[in-house]
């Protein structure tokens, strides 16, 4: 079974990797009038997974997030945490137990997703290089 | 049961050891479980600590109250915690009963999304008491169940040593103590041995006893040989009509008969342990009884010696003593002494002799006996003067008067003749009314002197018992020296006959005349002049 586990999971892997391969780097955004210009890794992972709700300069944080299981999504979070999206949603239904709530925009694709950031001052969120336009500002890149 | 008998004793020995082996296993085994459990303890922990390290994580990442508290009590909830706690850096999350010390297990906390990025640590204090207490009562269990083990095994050892090998041991044992060697009791072979050790033990003391009864037979038949061949030595010993004796070289008497016992007290002798060496203290001449036994044994042969034996009684007795050296088996020299009672044939002897050398009727010696004494006085060189004599008128006696007169008058004039001698003189009959006389030492003088003597003795008158009459008789008396005259004994006698003669034929012309010596007789032959 743990052999058969071990299989699927390089299995998946390789196919994540084929298919960020295939896609373009994925680019983490803000609002253009957000005072951050730069974000690490990690302060971008405890936005995104909860740990904080502000900026580091304590400016409220909205994250954006794409809705469903959107390759994008999929993408995202396999290169931030390297965990698959199902495992990431198993941690958010653990959290709603204890009470707490996921503080998250979720827009249904990138074009509203880029929209709302636009909007929002203390919006973040990701995506595709390609979709970058002058209104954004990058924060972070995600390589591989 | 006997305190130093063998069950007893492999019983001792057997649960003496089962005890030691039993209280070193069982506290090997209880240290070992000890441990193990603590081991098998520390492990659970790391186990909890594995199962509840995902959410502790998270509840450390996101610095969660609840999700911790969800951990720390989970973790105490199992009975190898005692208390527990998360802590972080904004958060300090811990069991009521959580307090610091040094056994509290420290495990580091990592982000659930950088493995590399500490955010917390879940202390745990794990619970000695029910790891001790746990370890206990399984290395309990474990002991009991060793002891059980052990007492069953010892039991069973002792069973089956005491049923295996005790018990037959024993009854051999018991049956070899009541057989009587030298019968033909045997043991029984245990049924369960036939083959083995035992078996073989009960087979060789049989062999044994089989061994032990024919020697015994045998031995039982020597004896009754030996007995038998004893009584009748013994018969033969103290039935003997020799007096025998065993002495040892000191002169111990070792051995005696009752020939023996008579002997002493027919002797009036006190019977003793010793009577000197080869019991010469009961024998006169105990000089000549030492140097026969020296003479015979330097000739390695057995003494022998005719002796007169010490004796209060007026009958002399006399043995013939046998002396034989005899050794014993262990290299002892004794003397074998035997005392043959030769008394009666002395005393045939010396009638024989008495009757061989004196004349029957005057109690004189005899002729050949005088002669005898003769040749033993040339042989040792002793000088003496011989005298023949010869009565006058000695026939016409005996034919008037017959025979029993004669033999009067012969009886008469021997011990007349005896009365003027000396004790060393010898006196014989020589033949009819002829005696001859032995001077040993004698000087001319001394001869004459006693002729003279003799010649009056004969002279008187002598009454003759039948016949009452008064008769008398004279003498004629020739006399030689020895070795003055003649060397050669039958010359000597020749000459004193010769001179005897000599007075007979002067006798007439002159009456008074009766002694003549040798000497003179060549002179006067040679002179021709008579006396």
């Amino acid at each position: 079974m743990k052999q058969f586990n071990r299989i699927l999971t390089i299995t998946l892997l390789m196919l994540c990797i084929a298919s960020v391969q295939a896609m373009e780097p994925l680019a983490v955004v803000v609002n253009k009038a957000n005072p951050i210009d730069k974000l690490t890794r990690s302060e971008l992972i405890d936005l995104f997974m909860g740990k904080y709700v502000a900026f580091p300069d304590d400016s409220k944080a909205m994250p954006v997030e794409l809705k469903g299981e959107h390759d994008i999504k999929v993408t995202f979070y396999r290169s931030l945490v390297d965990m698959p999206l199902s495992r990431v949603n198993a941690y958010w239904s653990r959290l709603r137990f204890t009470g707490r709530k996921r503080v998250a925009v979720f827009q249904p694709n990138e074009a509203e997703l880029i929209d709302y950031i636009i909007a929002n001052e203390q919006a973040i969120g990701y995506v595709p290089q390609s979709l970058i336009t002058e209104d954004l500002k990058v924060v972070y890149i995600l390589n591989e | 049961m006997n305190k130093s008998g063998l069950v007893i004793r492999l019983a001792i020995v057997i649960i003496f050891t089962a005890i030691i082996v039993g209280l070193i296993t069982t506290q090997l085994f209880y240290r070992f479980t000890f441990i193990n459990e603590q081991a098998l303890g520390e492990q659970s922990i790391n186990q909890l600590y594995n199962t509840v390290s995902p959410t502790a994580s998270i509840a450390s990442y996101l610095g969660n109250d609840e999700l911790a508290e969800e951990v720390v009590n989970g973790l105490i909830s199992n009975d190898i915690v005692t208390s527990a706690a998360i802590k972080t850096d904004v958060l300090m999350v811990k069991s009521s009963n959580f307090l610091e010390s040094n056994d509290i297990l420290q495990f580091v906390l990592f982000s659930p999304f950088q493995k590399e990025r500490k955010v917390g640590v879940l202390l745990v204090k794990p619970n000695k008491e029910y790891l001790a207490e746990k370890a206990s009562k399984i290395s309990a269990t474990n002991t009991f169940v060793v002891a059980v083990e052990a007492f069953i095994i010892t039991i069973i050892s002792i069973l089956v040593t005491y049923y295996v090998i005790t018990r037959p041991i024993l009854s051999i044992g018991k049956a070899l103590h009541s057989i009587r060697p030298g019968t033909n009791e045997r043991i029984d072979k245990p049924t369960s041995h036939q083959q083995s050790e035992i078996g073989q033990l009960a087979d060789d003391v049989n062999d044994l006893l089989v061994k032990a009864e024919q020697q015994m037979l045998s031995e039982k038949r020597l004896r009754n040989e030996v007995q038998v061949l004893e009584s009748r030595f013994r018969m033969l010993f103290e039935n003997a009509t020799s007096a025998i004796v065993l002495v040892e070289p000191q002169g111990d008497i070792l051995l005696y008969n009752e020939t023996f016992e008579k002997l002493i007290e027919k002797l009036q002798l006190p019977l003793k342990k010793n009577y000197g060496n080869y019991l010469q203290d009961i024998f006169i001449m105990k000089k000549e009884l030492q140097e026969q036994v020296k003479i015979a044994f330097a000739n390695n042969e057995s003494a022998t010696a005719e002796l007169e034996l010490i004796s209060y009684l007026e009958e002399k007795i006399w043995v013939q003593v046998v002396v034989t050296p005899l050794v014993t088996d262990d290299f002892q020299e004794n003397y074998q002494i035997t005392l043959h009672d030769i008394s009666k044939r002395k005393r045939q002897i010396s009638l024989l002799d008495q009757k061989a050398n004196y004349d029957s009727l005057t109690n004189l010696l005899n002729r050949q006996a005088a002669e005898q004494h003769l040749n033993q006085l040339t042989a040792t060189k002793v000088p003496f003067a011989l005298i023949m004599m010869d009565l006058n008128d000695f026939k016409p006696i005996n034919d008037i008067f017959g025979h029993d007169a004669g033999d009067e008058i012969l009886i008469h004039v021997a011990s007349q003749l005896l009365k003027n001698l000396r004790k060393a003189d010898v006196l014989s009959r020589w033949g009819g009314d002829e005696f001859v006389i032995v001077l040993p030492n004698a000087s001319k003088e001394e001869v004459i002197n006693v002729c003279a003597k003799l010649n009056s003795t004969l002279s008187k008158p002598h009454n003759l018992s039948q016949h009452d009459k008064s008769v008398f008789v004279t003498a004629s008396m020739g006399v030689s020296f020895y070795p003055d005259d003649q060397v050669e004994l039958l010359e000597l006698i020749r000459v004193a006959d010769k001179a005897m003669y000599q007075v007979k034929k002067d006798k007439s012309a002159n009456n008074d005349l009766y002694l003549a010596f040798a000497s003179d007789m060549h002179n006067s032959i040679s002179n021709n002049k008579p006396l």
